[in-house]
């Protein structure tokens, strides 16, 4: 796959947009020693809901649906991931399993950190820590608004659920 | 001496004896000083509404004592009980961080002491320490789980029977109560409320609760409820 990313976060010209990238000079160093960089195909799973978080995906390009399942097998989307988000982030910074699935709708590529490179990571470095909590904070407002129209829409059933 | 509302108010964060077992409050002493001189003691009554989903934040508030109800409300006036906040949690912490309006209500259901610190002070306070920007961190990512399984419970489950099942387990499985046979666990809400969390009627509730007791799958005494049969509980958890 031909990829307009730069392999090193340092140079990546589209860092100021992006919601966890935008870090100073001396963070984003660290996290570019730690972190490694994968191409990964449409349809793919990054994690699936369940399973223990061993790493964090920083998403570089494409898009990403999160999703939640039934027991039967149903699935409803939480969101659409863009690039620059952090993919297992709370689950991996609460050492627990995976809440959503991730499954790729284009053609990504990710940086891949491992869970304990980023706890290092953002301790070592307040600012990250502080960027992590400003996304976490957009996530949890995204997931909020998700559960009223889920729970307080119009029908009793939802509307987007695919089998 | 006697306290309003029956509560024993901690004056200091730096004394208090339950700051260990508490998420947010196990902090090093450098922080904990840090947010004693930022926070306000308060007590609330039952029933203090702390914050109003779509209120301009004004900043955290910390729950020492007591429960505090968390919901979203619909232009229609219909109520959705997201969680019952337990001591230990920070309430408006995303609206806070972010400086979007509170996305959530947070009403009190016992007399609760909560510590409440101001949006500038707490930024700083973040910046300042990063222990406790880690806490929050993490806080945030239970937050955020909490709002997937509620999303996956509202959105993915076939009736209300089986909501009230999932509901009802999640609520036995606590307080070591999980590995028993015939789990207990008091019933803090009432059936209105427990609609609210379930997304239903206050009459399905009543009703389903009517067949549960009919069918000797639980059993009421008093506000407490005894699961007699967790397997016929579990089965419709998972059948509907």
């Amino acid at each position: 796959m031909e990829s307009t990313i730069n392999h090193s976060c340092v140079d990546c010209v589209l860092r100021p947009d992006r919601l966890f990238c935008d870090l100073p000079p001396g963070a984003l160093q660290a996290f570019d020693s730690i972190k490694s960089l994968a191409a990964v195909a449409r349809g793919t799973v990054l994690f699936r809901e369940g399973q223990l978080a061993r790493s964090v995906c920083v998403l570089c390009e494409g898009r990403v649906r999160l999703s939640v399942s039934s027991e039967s097998g149903k699935h409803l989307t939480l969101r659409i991931a863009v690039p620059g988000e952090a993919l297992g982030l709370s689950a991996a910074l609460c050492d627990r399993a995976h809440e959503v699935t991730a499954e790729a709708l284009e053609d990504l590529q990710v940086a891949v950190v491992r869970r304990k490179d980023l706890l290092r990571f953002l301790h070592e470095h307040p600012e990250a820590c502080l960027q992590v909590v400003n996304l976490l904070s957009q996530d949890l407002h995204v997931a909020y608004d998700r559960v009223r129209s889920v729970g307080l829409g119009r029908t009793r059933r939802p509307r987007d659920v695919t089998v | 001496m006697l306290s309003p509302y029956g509560l024993d108010i901690i004056e200091s964060c730096l004394t208090c004896k339950m700051r260990a077992e508490r998420l947010f409050c196990d902090l090093p002493t450098s922080a904990l000083q840090a947010f004693e001189s930022i926070k306000y003691a308060t007590a609330y009554p039952k029933g203090a509404v702390l914050f109003v989903e779509g209120q301009a934040p004004r900043g955290i508030f910390v729950l020492c004592k007591g429960r505090v109800k968390l919901s979203i409300c619909a232009t229609d006036g219909k109520t959705l009980i997201l969680k019952i906040a337990e001591p230990g949690e920070v309430l408006g912490l995303s609206a806070t961080v972010s400086g979007k309006p509170y996305e959530l209500t947070a009403e009190t259901i016992d007399p609760c002491q909560v510590n409440f610190v101001k949006r500038d002070d707490f930024l700083r306070f973040l910046k300042d320490h990063a222990d406790a920007c880690f806490k929050v961190a993490e806080q945030l990512s239970e937050k955020y789980n909490n709002a997937c399984h509620e999303v996956r419970a509202l959105g993915l489950s076939h009736s209300a029977a089986e909501k009230l099942a999932k509901l009802l387990l999640e609520w036995s499985s606590r307080n070591g109560e999980a590995v028993k046979q015939e789990p207990r666990l008091k019933l803090a809400l009432t059936h209105e409320e427990i609609a609210q969390m379930i997304g239903t009627s206050r009459e399905t509730v009543t009703r389903l609760f009517a067949d549960l007791k009919k069918r000797q799958i639980v059993q009421a005494k008093g506000s407490t409820l005894v699961i007699r049969n967790k397997q016929a509980l579990k089965a419709m958890a998972t059948n509907g």
